[in-house]
């Protein structure tokens, strides 16, 4: 490796963001992807790309798909799921994410319900979301979810959250909810973007209870980690 | 009366408008305010000459009431005494509780008089004066 790749790599894993790096076996030529950016020495096109990705987010190694001489090597932190709204489901899904090997960090502007007394031991930030992210890093290895049913909170959340290269975002509301929150977005100039958004959030289990959401919601955020979008 | 009544075209030009958005260069005064149950947040400072408001500027992370109410500020604010700013905020407190009239130095306070019976909305009107009176005391006044 060289010493400026592996530099970086210890850069970037020493700022607690994710990487991988992709290795050509026959001549040790390489790459680093830091989930965003591509550096040095390997040139791939963006089918492959998309593997390194996907790999990285799911904290994967091995040789790339379709190729027999690119190994990848993922370093990647534990996968990051960031709650916007401290809502009744996220007090289920808090503690159920974390329980499920995710760093869980919650946020909501409105300090009468992100208190520590109602979500024990998880991350509360009462900013705004979209202050609050610019401090977090939204990267490959992270997912959003807007819970708070105020588009006032939630649509800053979900334009940052677009522009990023977070693996999952998802959206509390009904389909009728969402139409009208696609329409804001695509006033906002990210109509392109706005099918990224996962709504209504969760898999489809059936269940109506906030904690039943909150195993939905947890339950699609994996999928979409190991799976990729389908 | 429906939601779209209390944000009628007036208030949402006044949101749109933001007089006074922004930060002073040399402020004498500045608070913090927000209300915990909706998250709306009031970033207010104020400069002082003789007594009276000089400048004011503000920024704000809220609903359309709540910047459409520091907008209302920005446009009046300046030349008034703390003591004006404090008989302004009384009447606002009344126009929404009780369905006084607006204040009348104020006029553009009467796009909110639709609000009166919305109890949970009233906070939004008010913060933005809740936040000028904080600056001010902050400012010595």
């Amino acid at each position: 490796m060289k010493k400026t790749l592996y530099e970086r790599l210890r850069a970037v894993t020493a700022a607690g963001a994710s990487a991988a790096v992709v290795t050509r076996l026959g001549d040790g030529a390489q790459s680093l992807f830091d989930g965003e950016r591509w550096e040095e020495g390997l040139t791939l096109d963006e089918e492959r790309r998309a593997v390194v990705r996907r790999m990285l987010v799911a904290d994967k190694s091995g040789i790339l798909a379709g190729t027999e001489d690119l190994f990848v090597r993922s370093y990647a932190r534990p996968p990051r799921l960031i709650v916007v709204g401290a809502a009744h489901i996220s007090q289920f899904l808090a503690p159920m994410a974390a329980l499920a090997g995710f760093e869980v960090i919650i946020i909501d502007p409105r300090r009468a319900f992100a208190s520590a007394e109602r979500f024990p031991g998880v991350t509360l930030i009462d900013q705004w979301p979209d202050e609050a992210f610019k401090k977090l890093n939204l990267d490959a290895t992270s997912a959003v979810v807007t819970l708070t049913h105020d588009p006032k909170i939630d649509d800053p959340a979900l334009i940052a959250a677009l522009g990023s290269p977070v693996f999952y975002v998802g959206a509390l509301g009904s389909k009728r909810t969402h139409a009208k929150r696609v329409d804001r977005l695509a006033e906002a100039g990210l109509a392109d973007k706005a099918g990224r958004i996962h709504a209504p959030v969760g898999l489809d289990l059936g269940g109506r209870s906030p904690r039943e959401i909150a195993v939905s919601i947890l339950s699609q955020v994996i999928q979409v980690r190991y799976k990729g979008e389908a | 009366m429906s939601a779209s009544q209390i944000y009628h075209d007036a208030i949402k030009a006044l949101a749109a408008a933001a007089t006074g958005e922004g930060t002073l260069a040399s402020a004498d005064g500045r608070a913090l305010v927000d209300n915990p149950l909706c998250g709306d947040r009031v970033d207010m400072e104020v400069k002082m000459t003789d007594g009276r408001v000089a400048a004011i500027a503000h920024r704000v992370r809220g609903c359309l009431l709540c910047r459409a109410a520091a907008s209302v500020i920005g446009k009046h604010a300046a030349g008034a005494s703390p003591g004006d700013i404090e008989r302004i905020s009384i009447g606002v407190a009344e126009m929404l509780e009780k369905q006084a009239p607006s204040p009348a130095a104020w006029k553009d306070l009467e796009a909110f008089s639709p609000v009166h019976g919305h109890r949970s909305r009233y906070r939004c009107v008010q913060l933005p004066f809740e936040a000028l009176l904080a600056a001010l005391r902050a400012a010595g006044c």
